[in-house]
C-alpha cells in the first residue's frame, strides 16, 4: 500500500456505508455512482461473492464450445468439457496471468497461453509446460497449477450461474421465489436457446444506473416519447401506470412493472392455451402476450400476472416477456457494457422466431428505437454524481413511499400493487448497501433485511 | 463475405479504350451518388435521404465477434438472426420519424456527424442494378465532449431509377465488435 493509503475499510465503514441511502426516506446519496472505493468493495462483496449469470446451455451444446463471460471485471471461460460438465474458468494463465483465451466464442481442445505456450484442459487442468523437464528440471507440480474455477457453478432451466464464494447459498436459495419466478418468464413458452448474436455496447454510466431504470416505468413515456411517435410501438398499451405490480425477494431480487389484475387473470386461467393465443390475437387482451397454462407452474399464480422486468440481482435485466436477457457488466465506476441475449421457445415456428428476432433487433440493443434514448440519460446522470457540489445533492427515490402495502397471494407469493412507483428500486439500493456493509457471507445473512412485509 | 477482397485489376488500359471511359463515368456516377447522400445525413436531411431508398430497400448491420482464426465462420451472424440494424423501408421511414418527432432526446442537441466514403470500388454491374464496396467512417461528436464513432466496410446496391439511383441494399460490417458508444441513433 503506498505512503499515506488507507485501507477501504477506513474510508468506508459499514456506518457510513448504511447511510449511503435511507430507506426510510427513500433519499440516496449519490457517491454510489462514483466513487472509487466503493466500486472496489462492488467488486469484492458484490460480483465475487454472488451469483453471476454466466452463459445459457444451447451456447454450449458441444465439447469444447466456450464463451467468455464477466464475474464482475474478472473474465471467465464457459467451456463444455468432454464430461459434458460445464467449467467456469478464471481467464487467467498461473505462470503470469494472460488470458488464455481471447476470443469470445468458438471451439477449443484445449486453452494454450500465447506467451509460453502452457497448456490447459477443458476442466482447466494444466496438461502441458513447454519444457518442464529441462527449465524447470522436472520439478513443477502440474496439479497444483491447473486453472482457477468459480467456487460454485449451477445452473436452473438451463441458465449457469458461478460464484467466487464458496460458502455462498445454493443457487435455488438464492434466486429465491422472485428470482426462479423471473427465470420462469423466459421459459414460460416452452424451453428456449440463444438467437446466435449478443448485441454489445458500451455506455459511461454507472451499472447500477443501469439496474434501476430497469424497475423505472415511470420514465418510459416521456424518455421513450420518441419511439412512440414513430409508430413502433403503443407506450401506453404497454405501462398501465395504474395496474403495476413489483415482486421483492432476498437478497435483493425484484421483478416491477405492469401486471394483469387478478380478475383479468382469473379469467385467462379458465381458458385453454388455444383460448389464449386467440384472445390475443383478437386484441381483447390488455397485453401483447397471454403466456400458456404451463407458465403458472414457472411463475407462480401471483408472479403470471407480471408483464414486467425482473431483475436478477445484481445485473441481470430480464425483458421482452421474457424473450432478451441484459447484462449491465461494470467497467469502472464510469462505465457499463450492455449485453443483450435473445431467447426463443426452442422448436418454435419460423414465424414466431422471425417476431421475437425482429422485435428484439428494432426495441433494445445500441440502435433500438426505444433503447436509443436511455444511454445519455444514465451517463449524465453518472457524470453529475462526480462534480463537488452536485454529488452532494441526492438522489430522490420517494415515489410511492409509504403509500402501498404487500399483499400476500394465496401460495405466499408477496405483491405489491398500485401506480407506477419507485418500491423496486429502493429495494435494490437498500439491499446494495447491505451486500457492501458485509464482510462475508455469514455477516450478510445476519445484516440483510427481509423482503419487506406490510406498508412499504 | 470477403471473397470479393480479390476482386481483378482494371484490364489493360490499351485494351479497353472506349472500356475504359465508360467506366471512368459509371464510377464518376456512382461515386456522386454516395457523397450527396452522405451529405444528405451529415446535413440531418433525413427525408430527403429517404427519398433515395428503394422501396424493397434491405439496409442491414449483423454483429461482429471477435473469434480465432480457426473460427472465422462465426464471425459475423448470418442473416435471420441478431443483428444491429435489420430493417425494411418500414422500418428506416420509423427512424426518421424518430427524428422528426421532437423527442428524439438522444439527438436533441444533434450529433455533429461526418460521413467518409472511401475506396469505391464497383464490383458487379447486372443489369440496373450495381454493387460497390466502400470503406466508411462514420465520425460522430455531440453535446461538448462526446466523441465517438463507427469504421468497417459496405456492401451497397444501387439501382438505376429514373436519371439517378436508389439505394436497394445497404450491407454495413463493422470492425468494432463491442459497439463504443451509448448508442447509434446515427444512420449509415
Amino acid at each position: 500500500m503506498a505512503d499515506g493509503a488507507q485501507p477501504i475499510e477506513a474510508l468506508w465503514g459499514a456506518a457510513a456505508i448504511r447511510a449511503l441511502f435511507d430507506p426510510t426516506t427513500g433519499w440516496l446519496d449519490r457517491r454510489v455512482h462514483s466513487d472509487g472505493a466503493l466500486y472496489q468493495l462492488e467488486l469484492e462483496r458484490i460480483f465475487a461473492r454472488g451469483w453471476n449469470f454466466v452463459c445459457h446451455e444451447s451456447q454450449l451444446p458441444n465439447v469444447g464450445d466456450y464463451f467468455i463471460n464477466y464475474i464482475g471485471e474478472d473474465q471467465v471461460i464457459c467451456v463444455r468439457d468432454e464430461a459434458g460438465q460445464v467449467n467456469v474458468l478464471l481467464n487467467t494463465c498461473r505462470h503470469r496471468g494472460n488470458a488464455l483465451c481471447r476470443a469470445e466464442r468458438g471451439r477449443a481442445k484445449s486453452f494454450v497461453c500465447s506467451y509460453h505456450g502452457w497448456n490447459y484442459a477443458l476442466d482447466g487442468r494444466l496438461i502441458g509446460v513447454p519444457g518442464q523437464s529441462t527449465y524447470y528440471r522436472g520439478d513443477l507440480d502440474k496439479s497444483r497449477l491447473g486453472l482457477v474455477k468459480a467456487a460454485k457453478v449451477e445452473s436452473y432451466l438451463g441458465f449457469y450461474f458461478a460464484t467466487m464464494a464458496s460458502d455462498a447459498p445454493s443457487l435455488h436459495d438464492y434466486l429465491g421465489d422472485v428470482g426462479r419466478t423471473g427465470l420462469g418468464m423466459v421459459c414460460a413458452n416452452g424451453e428456449v436457446e440463444v438467437v446466435d448474436g449478443i448485441q454489445k455496447n458500451i455506455i459511461d454510466c454507472n451499472w447500477k444506473i443501469a439496474v434501476d431504470n430497469l424497475f423505472d416505468w415511470y420514465h418510459v413515456m416521456y424518455s421513450h416519447a420518441s419511439a412512440g411517435s414513430a409508430g413502433f410501438l403503443d407506450l401506453a398499451a404497454i405501462v398501465h401506470p395504474k395496474d403495476q405490480m413489483v415482486m421483492l425477494g432476498d437478497y435483493g431480487q425484484a421483478i416491477g412493472g405492469p401486471g394483469l389484475p387478478k380478475e383479468m387473470q382469473a379469467k385467462i386461467d379458465r381458458m385453454s392455451d388455444e383460448e389464449r393465443v386467440e384472445y390475443a390475437r383478437s386484441g381483447q387482451s390488455p397485453f401483447p402476450r397471454v403466456r400458456p397454462r404451463m407458465a403458472i407452474e414457472l411463475m407462480g399464480p401471483e408472479g403470471v400476472r407480471s408483464m414486467g422486468h425482473p431483475n436478477l440481482f445484481p445485473n441481470v435485466w430480464i425483458t421482452l416477456g421474457g424473450m432478451q436477457m441484459c447484462l449491465r457488466l461494470p467497467r469502472g465506476p464510469s462505465h457499463t457494457e450492455l449485453w443483450w441475449f435473445t431467447f426463443v421457445p426452442k422448436g418454435a415456428p419460423p414465424a414466431f422466431r422471425q417476431a421475437i428476432v425482429r422485435q428484439a433487433t428494432h426495441l433494445f440493443g445500441p440502435a433500438g428505437l426505444l433503447e436509443q434514448d436511455d444511454g445519455e440519460n444514465w451517463s449524465q446522470s453518472t457524470r453529475a454524481a462526480s462534480g463537488f457540489s452536485r454529488s452532494k445533492v441526492g438522489a430522490a427515490l420517494l415515489m410511492g413511499l409509504g403509500r402501498d402495502e404487500v399483499s400476500v397471494g394465496e401460495n405466499g407469493q408477496q405483491v405489491i400493487e398500485g401506480y407506477v412507483g419507485e418500491h423496486a428500486q429502493r429495494w435494490f439500493y437498500r439491499s446494495w448497501t447491505e451486500w457492501i456493509a458485509a464482510r462475508d457471507w455469514a455477516e450478510l445473512e445476519t445484516i440483510r433485511s427481509p423482503a419487506p412485509t406490510g406498508v412499504v | 463475405m470477403d471473397a470479393t477482397v480479390g476482386a481483378k485489376p482494371p484490364a489493360k488500359l490499351a485494351a479497353a479504350d472506349s472500356g475504359l471511359s465508360e467506366r471512368v463515368r459509371l464510377q464518376y456516377e456512382v461515386e456522386q451518388f454516395l457523397y450527396a447522400e452522405a451529405a444528405l445525413l451529415d446535413a440531418r436531411r433525413y427525408r430527403e435521404w429517404l427519398g433515395l431508398m428503394a422501396d424493397d430497400i434491405h439496409y442491414w448491420m449483423p454483429i461482429r465477434r471477435t473469434v480465432t482464426l480457426s473460427d472465422l465462420d462465426l464471425e459475423f451472424t448470418k442473416s435471420g438472426d441478431m443483428a444491429y440494424f435489420d430493417d425494411d423501408w418500414g422500418l428506416l421511414e420509423m427512424r426518421v420519424k424518430k427524428l422528426e418527432a421532437g423527442s428524439a432526446w438522444s439527438e436533441d442537441p444533434p450529433s455533429r456527424s461526418r460521413h467518409f466514403v472511401a475506396n469505391v470500388r464497383i464490383l458487379e454491374v447486372a443489369g440496373d442494378e450495381i454493387t460497390v464496396e466502400v470503406c466508411f467512417h462514420l465520425y460522430r461528436t455531440r453535446l461538448n465532449s462526446e466523441v465517438g464513432g463507427w469504421v468497417g466496410r459496405r456492401l451497397d446496391v444501387l439501382r438505376r431509377a429514373g436519371g439517378g439511383f436508389r439505394l436497394a441494399r445497404r450491407h454495413i460490417f463493422l470492425d468494432q465488435t463491442v459497439i463504443p458508444t451509448t448508442n447509434m441513433s446515427t444512420l449509415f
